[in-house]
């Protein structure tokens, strides 16, 4: 794993595509859960208008200096998750910056953004920030914990910690991705996967439908701009890491797109169908449905 | 030299002398009782000398100028100029202390004095039987008369029932002696022999009789409610004098029995000392009034003393080492406690608070408490080592461990009364600082020390007095009169040179914790420049902490590490007592923390008596049953210092309520005493099984589950410096789980999270305590939007807990990489999934921390406090600064521990070429990371700031806040309670079961301490009842049903 100042620019195009995948991807379900609602819904390119509004906004305030830099945070650790993470197998020109860690790396810098959004949206001296911040990470640490056992059964499974290793483990035939090989990770991997994608049932924290609650309660113009950018690149990011270690990477962008978008769909079909889970209530059903079938693959693997 | 009889004589020519003066004569007879007094313990010193320094023989004294049978002999030996000595000084310094009194009532009252130490004296040298009986019936009759030198009451009475009760003694006495005569034909004890007794028809019975009648002397449980009575009515300075003397002689009168009767009795003797030691420490446990409470310790420790003379088989050559020091710390000790309590005017233990503001005098209490709990560097704690060796050696557990659980409950109540006199409100009386009577005390307090010294010459194992930290703390004694910055200064200056001439004899594990103890605790001291005045009392205590920490991480036998063990103990639970409202988390801390040491010696001793090996070796070569059993005891042991989850109860209330500048030197350094102690044994013993039970996994375990238990219970905290104690238990749990996993980088996270935990717990800490200085709370809903008003902190807090979370790309990423490292290669995968729940529970309170105090609302009283003083500020720029390099580049540290880890686990080292760290199963790039986080951040930060130029700074309520204007920060600050949801979900999980077990266990000891004192009702026909089943008790005892 060298270094190499190409890296960069490659880098770079790698987050200009997901960038522009991840906008229209956002209208395009926001379209399809309208549609299941028998609404009309919004136009494919509405998520580009949003963000050039809130980039245009001129008024702006801000609540300190933790309050700047909350966002700045979230859309870091959003880039960074991507980029330490290699979106294209067998091409060195989209292994992005994984020379810098492994899959451990990926898990702990998830929380970088949370951090630091957390903090941000708290100085905010908002209560329904607050609030939606304990929700939060109430709930991600039970949501996190299944993805943990799997991503730890997988690695005992491969003997490695390294994502592309994974990968390579998984070519040669669909039978060979770790969904056929250790469908209990899996299982487990994919139930957290609908904690931490903010949909129903577990979309309590933002409670998008109801008055403005949830950590970014105070946030507008570019602030949420820049949220709204990351909002578009971190769920691709860690749906980077589930189609890596689950269903066999991508070998080109046609392929990674699809994927993608398949796994992005089992959160939708799974929110559009069941109502809201209080918080409590999403910690003891991680704990008592996802956690046992994680340690059921451990113990297994 | 002065013949021995001299003493006698020189006792009986003052007492006559005292008869031919005038009654209006007390000053000169006071004088001649001083100089008779002083002239017997100068006969007696002249002894001890001529056999310590001359190697004398033992002087046959015969009376009449003819041989025993047909006359009485004394002996002058060794054991017998020591105690005479000890009884004659007693004598003298109670005299002096008693000078009010003796010059109020006159001659009488002197030449009783003088009769009472003349017979103690007698009970010593004398070698005929007959002979002692008439010793102690004019002792008995001196104490009856001496009695009445007390001003209360109920003194009459006491000496009354001791008068009566000493009659039935007697009686049984004078029995056993005529019967032995029948029996034996002689009535000496060199001349009689224990088959004398066996032959001889009903010789048996005569010797029990003996017997009984001398040990009751020594009141045993449960036929002592006389005694009891005396030492709470009667003059302070005669308790004294009863309690050191009496028991001095008689104990020796019952080891010249012992002698006689043969191997037979030991058990007997054994059996009666354990069982009033026992009972009487329970006894005492309910005890508020404070000579009752002496004499219940008095008992005490005469019960020990019996148990040990009982012990002369496996003893050997340490027999009157160990009895001596055992004697001689309660003698400096016991009469020292009796003349304190004649200063003080309450009689309720809480009263004497009254002694702070005399230092000395407070020194002096420390000292004799620590004389009685067997605290190093006091001869009992010698003795304590020596019997715990001899007991383990020849397999009586037992009986150590009836000791040991005695010994505790002893130091419960004792340090109790430490905490209440050092910590409660002063009352209004003054002491009565009576000349003589401080004299005395001070004679008592130099009297442990000399013993101290004496008894650390004796001993095989080296003087405990002659360790150069040890001689560094104690010297901060003398230096308690300069200005806390000047000793500060000392402080750290012996420290870091201390460090800079030693380093280079530590392996880079040790080097480690070197490194931690004696840089990283002057850079904690650096806080304390910000104490003003004197700070009496700080630094010995903190001194005496870094010194036992220094002298573990050195210490190679197992002697010396246990000593250093104590130390720090001792000089952590002083720091740890500081704290404003720390009196009953710092006793919880003492006893749990004694009960560990408790486990470690005779985990020790068990392994010492295998091999005569350094320690490192001698555990090495253990095998066997006696393996799991070392390793299970000093496992627990090492544990009770880390606060694994169920040994956890003492830690949340010692550290947060400890001074700003302690707490991090209490949980950033001390802790990792225990982990040291769990690497030592743990590399030398590898995994070892007890009963089949793998312990090493069971450690997992528990590890596993301190570190989710003590992470969850942080969440719900609203007290920030309980918050970051509980987290301790959490990152202490992580710690010992990676030692746990017995693999190469299980090693090497668990030593990453020393060197890490050191750094962000005492930065947190600091911060936390300097918050609380400014704002006057600790509990974190009263705080809030102090970012502006204190940054630093804040940024302390901030890079704080981003490193403790584990988030890239800072230092505690790097633990969580090896953490994942070392799982992979593991045998057990359960316990992991513990520790995955743990981590994000982390984040929970860590981000707590940050919101409830610096972000959110500011209240409106706290809109003018300043940023934390510099001085407590500066250490956590200091740590930023670690963190931030050690998160860079932990090679600088982790990387030599790597190589030298490698003899041990020889498999799944870490390669440290270039700057990818990698392991068998993946890699990371530390500068990679930092500088790739920062582009990114630094990009993104300057785009932002120039989309943003124009933001405008809003006040506090400018708010969306439902077209409403909140205008209290109380009710829009959401602090309290902050993480509902998950207390709804998972609080069952945190219900206080550990602490409720505990509780139960305290209140069950003192509900039967509370019961069982109801025996004594005062009155003298149950006492004479109790004697009676005393003397049936230990006679079914002893024929065996």
């Amino acid at each position: 794993m060298q270094f190499d100042w190409m890296k960069i620019p490659y880098a770079l195009l790698t987050l200009f595509i997901v960038i522009n995948f991840g906008y229209l991807l956002n209208s395009f379900i926001a379209k399809i859960a309208a549609r299941v609602g028998r609404r009309r819904g919004i136009p494919i390119w509405q998520t580009y208008i949003d963000v050039a509004k809130n980039y245009g906004l001129r008024t702006s305030i801000t609540h300190g200096v933790m309050f700047y830099l909350g966002p700045v945070f979230r859309l870091s650790g959003g880039v960074g998750l991507l980029l330490f993470v290699p979106s294209i197998y067998g091409s060195s020109m989209f292994s992005n910056l994984s020379f810098a860690g492994d899959l451990i790396l990926a898990l702990y810098f998830v929380f970088f953004g949370t951090l630091g959004m957390a903090l941000g949206a708290a100085e905010s001296g908002h209560p329904y920030s607050a609030i939606g911040i304990t929700r939060g990470l109430s709930q991600v640490t039970a949501a996190e914990l299944p993805f943990a056992l799997a991503i730890f059964s997988v690695a005992l499974q491969y003997q490695t910690l390294s994502v592309t290793d994974i990968v390579a483990a998984q070519q040669g035939g669909i039978l060979h991705w770790t969904l056929f090989t250790n469908p209990l990770a899996v299982v487990a991997a994919m139930l957290s996967f609908l904690g931490s994608m903010m949909r129903p049932p577990f979309d309590v924290v933002l409670a998008p439908q109801e008055i403005p609650i949830g950590p970014p309660t105070e946030y507008h113009s570019s602030y949420l701009a820049l949220m709204q950018t990351n909002r578009a690149i971190f769920p691709i990011a860690k749906i980077v890491i589930y189609m890596n270690l689950f269903f066999g990477g991508a070998t080109d962008w046609p392929t990674f797109f699809l994927k993608v978008f398949l796994i992005y769909m089992w959160s939708v079909f799974v929110g559009v169908s069941f109502p809201r889970f209080r918080v409590d209530q999403s910690i003891r059903w991680f704990l008592i449905w996802a956690v046992p079938i994680g340690v059921l693959s451990i113990v297994l693997v | 030299m002065v013949s021995a009889i001299v003493i006698i004589a020189a006792a009986l020519a003052a007492e006559f002398m005292l008869g031919l003066f005038n009654e209006r004569w007390r000053a000169a007879a006071y004088g001649v009782t001083l100089f008779a007094l002083g002239f017997m313990a100068f006969i007696s010193a002249e002894w001890v000398w001529a056999f310590a320094v001359y190697d004398a023989q033992p002087a046959e004294i015969f009376t009449a100028g003819v041989q025993p049978p047909f006359a009485i002999n004394l002996r002058m030996g060794f054991p017998e100029a020591a105690l005479t000595l000890l009884i004659n000084l007693t004598g003298l310094f109670s005299a002096l202390y008693l000078r009010r009194a003796l010059l109020e009532k006159g001659r009488a009252a002197m030449a009783v004095l003088l009769v009472f130490v003349m017979a103690q004296n007698g009970i010593v040298l004398t070698r005929d039987i007959f002979n002692l009986f008439v010793f102690f019936e004019l002792a008995v009759i001196a104490t009856g008369g001496l009695m009445l030198l007390s001003e209360d009451e109920r003194a009459v009475a006491a000496g009354f029932k001791y008068l009566i009760v000493s009659q039935v003694i007697s009686a049984f006495l004078l029995i056993g002696i005529i019967f032995s005569y029948h029996a034996t034909g002689v009535l000496n004890f060199d001349l009689m022999r224990p088959e004398h007794f066996a032959a001889a028809q009903g010789g048996a019975i005569a010797f029990f009789l003996m017997f009984i009648a001398v040990v009751a002397e020594l009141k045993p449980f449960p036929a002592n409610g006389w005694a009891l009575d005396i030492y709470e009515s009667a003059h302070p300075a005669f308790a004294g004098l009863f309690s050191v003397a009496s028991a001095a002689a008689t104990l020796y009168a019952v080891d010249k029995l012992l002698v006689l009767g043969g191997p037979a009795w030991l058990p007997v003797a054994t059996g009666i000392g354990v069982v009033t030691f026992i009972a009487a420490n329970l006894l005492a446990l309910p005890q508020r009034n404070d000579r009752r409470l002496l004499g219940y310790s008095s008992v005490a420790q005469i019960g020990l003393i019996l148990a040990v003379l009982g012990q002369r088989d496996i003893l050997g050559d340490h027999y009157f080492f160990v009895a001596g020091g055992l004697i001689a710390a309660h003698a400096a000790a016991k009469a020292g406690l009796y003349w304190l309590s004649g200063l003080v005017a309450s009689r309720d233990i809480i009263g004497w608070s009254t002694l702070r503001g005399h230092p000395v005098l407070i020194f002096a209490f420390v000292s004799f408490i620590a004389l009685l709990t067997g605290l190093p560097p006091f001869p009992g704690f010698y003795a304590k080592w020596e019997l715990a060796v001899a007991l383990a050696g020849s397999g009586r557990y037992i009986l150590l461990a009836l000791i040991l659980i005695g010994a505790l409950i002893e130091a419960g109540y004792l340090f109790r009364w430490l905490g209440y006199a050092l910590k409660r409100d002063k009352p209004s009386e003054e002491i009565s600082c009576d000349p003589s009577a401080v004299t005395a005390i001070i004679a008592a307090l130099a009297a442990g020390w000399a013993f101290a010294y004496l008894w650390g010459d004796l001993s095989a194992h080296g003087n405990i007095l002659h360790a150069v930290p040890l001689l560094f703390a104690l010297s901060f004694l003398l230096l308690d009169w300069l200005p806390a910055w000047v000793k500060n200064t000392v402080a750290i200056v012996g420290m870091v040179g201390y460090f800079i001439l030693n380093y280079t004899d530590y392996d880079p594990l040790r080097l480690i914790f070197a490194v931690i103890i004696l840089i990283g605790g002057p850079v904690i001291l650096l806080a304390s420049y910000d104490a003003h005045g004197r700070r009496i009392g700080f630094y010995p205590s903190a001194m005496l902490m870094y010194a036992g920490l220094t002298q573990l991480i050195g210490a190679t036998d197992f002697f010396s590490f246990f000593v250093a063990w104590e130390l720090l103990t001792v000089g952590s639970y002083f720091l740890i007592l500081r704290g404003k409202h720390s009196e009953p988390h710092a006793l919880s801390y003492i006893i749990f923390s004694l009960g560990g040491a408790f486990l470690i010696l005779t985990g020790f001793a068990l392994a010492a008596t295998v091999s005569p090996l350094p320690m490192f070796e001698a555990l090495q070569h253990l095998t066997g049953e006696t393996a799991g059993w070392v390793f299970l005891l000093l496992a627990v042991g090492f544990m009770t210092k880390t606060a694994a989850i169920g040994l956890h109860i003492w830690l949340p209330g010692a550290h947060a309520e400890a001074e700003t500048d302690v707490s991090p030197m209490v949980s950033g350094i001390l802790l990792k005493a225990g982990l040291y102690g769990l690497m030592v044994l743990m590399l030398a013993m590898g995994k070892q099984r007890f009963y089949g039970i793998d312990i090493v996994h069971v450690m997992l375990w528990v590890g596993a589950l301190s570190a989710l238990l003590g992470n969850l219970m942080a969440i719900f905290e609203e007290d920030a410096k309980r918050l970051l104690a509980y987290s301790s238990i959490g990152q202490m749990g992580y710690a010992l789980f990676g030692l746990a996993l017995m693999n190469h980088l299980g090693w090497v996270m668990a030593l990453m999270f020393v060197i890490n935990h050191y750094i962000y717990k005492s930065m947190l800490f600091l911060s936390a305590g300097g918050v609380a200085k400014r704002t006057g709370t600790r509990l974190m809903y009263k705080m809030g939007g102090l970012i502006t008003l204190m940054p630093l902190s804040f940024i302390a807090v901030l890079i704080g807990i981003i490193a403790v979370s584990g988030v890239p790309p800072l230092s505690g990423f790097g633990g969580r990489w090896i953490f994942y490292n070392a799982i992979l290669s593991a045998e057990h995968r359960l316990p992991m999934v513990i520790t995955f729940f743990s981590g994000p529970i982390a984040f929970l309170y860590l981000f707590r921390l940050i919101h409830t105090v610096f972000l959110g609302q500011l209240k409106d009283e706290n809109r003018r406090i300043k940023e934390a003083p510099f001085w407590v500020i500066l250490p956590q720029m200091l740590y930023v600064g670690l963190l931030m390099a050690f998160a860079i580049v932990p090679g600088l540290a982790l990387r030599r521990v790597d190589t030298y880890l490698n003899q041990f686990f020889p498999e799944g080292g870490l390669n440290w070429e270039g700057i990818t760290i990698t392991s068998q199963f993946g890699y990371w790039s530390p500068v990679s990371i930092m500088i790739i986080v920062c582009a990114i951040f630094g990009s993104l930060f300057a785009w932002l700031m120039f989309i943003n130029r124009r933001a405008q700074k809003v006040k506090q309520f400018n708010i969306v806040f439902a077209a409403e204007r909140p205008y209290r920060p109380e009710t829009t600050h959401f602090a309290w309670n902050f993480f509902a949801p998950y207390r709804k979900a998972l609080g069952f999980l945190v219900q206080p079961f550990v602490t409720r077990f505990w509780e139960t266990i305290a209140d069950i000891l003192h509900t039967a301490g509370d019961i069982g004192r109801r025996l004594y009702t005062g009155n003298p026909q149950t006492y004479a009842l109790h004697f009676l089943a005393f003397v049936v008790i230990v006679y079914f005892f002893w024929t065996g049903g």
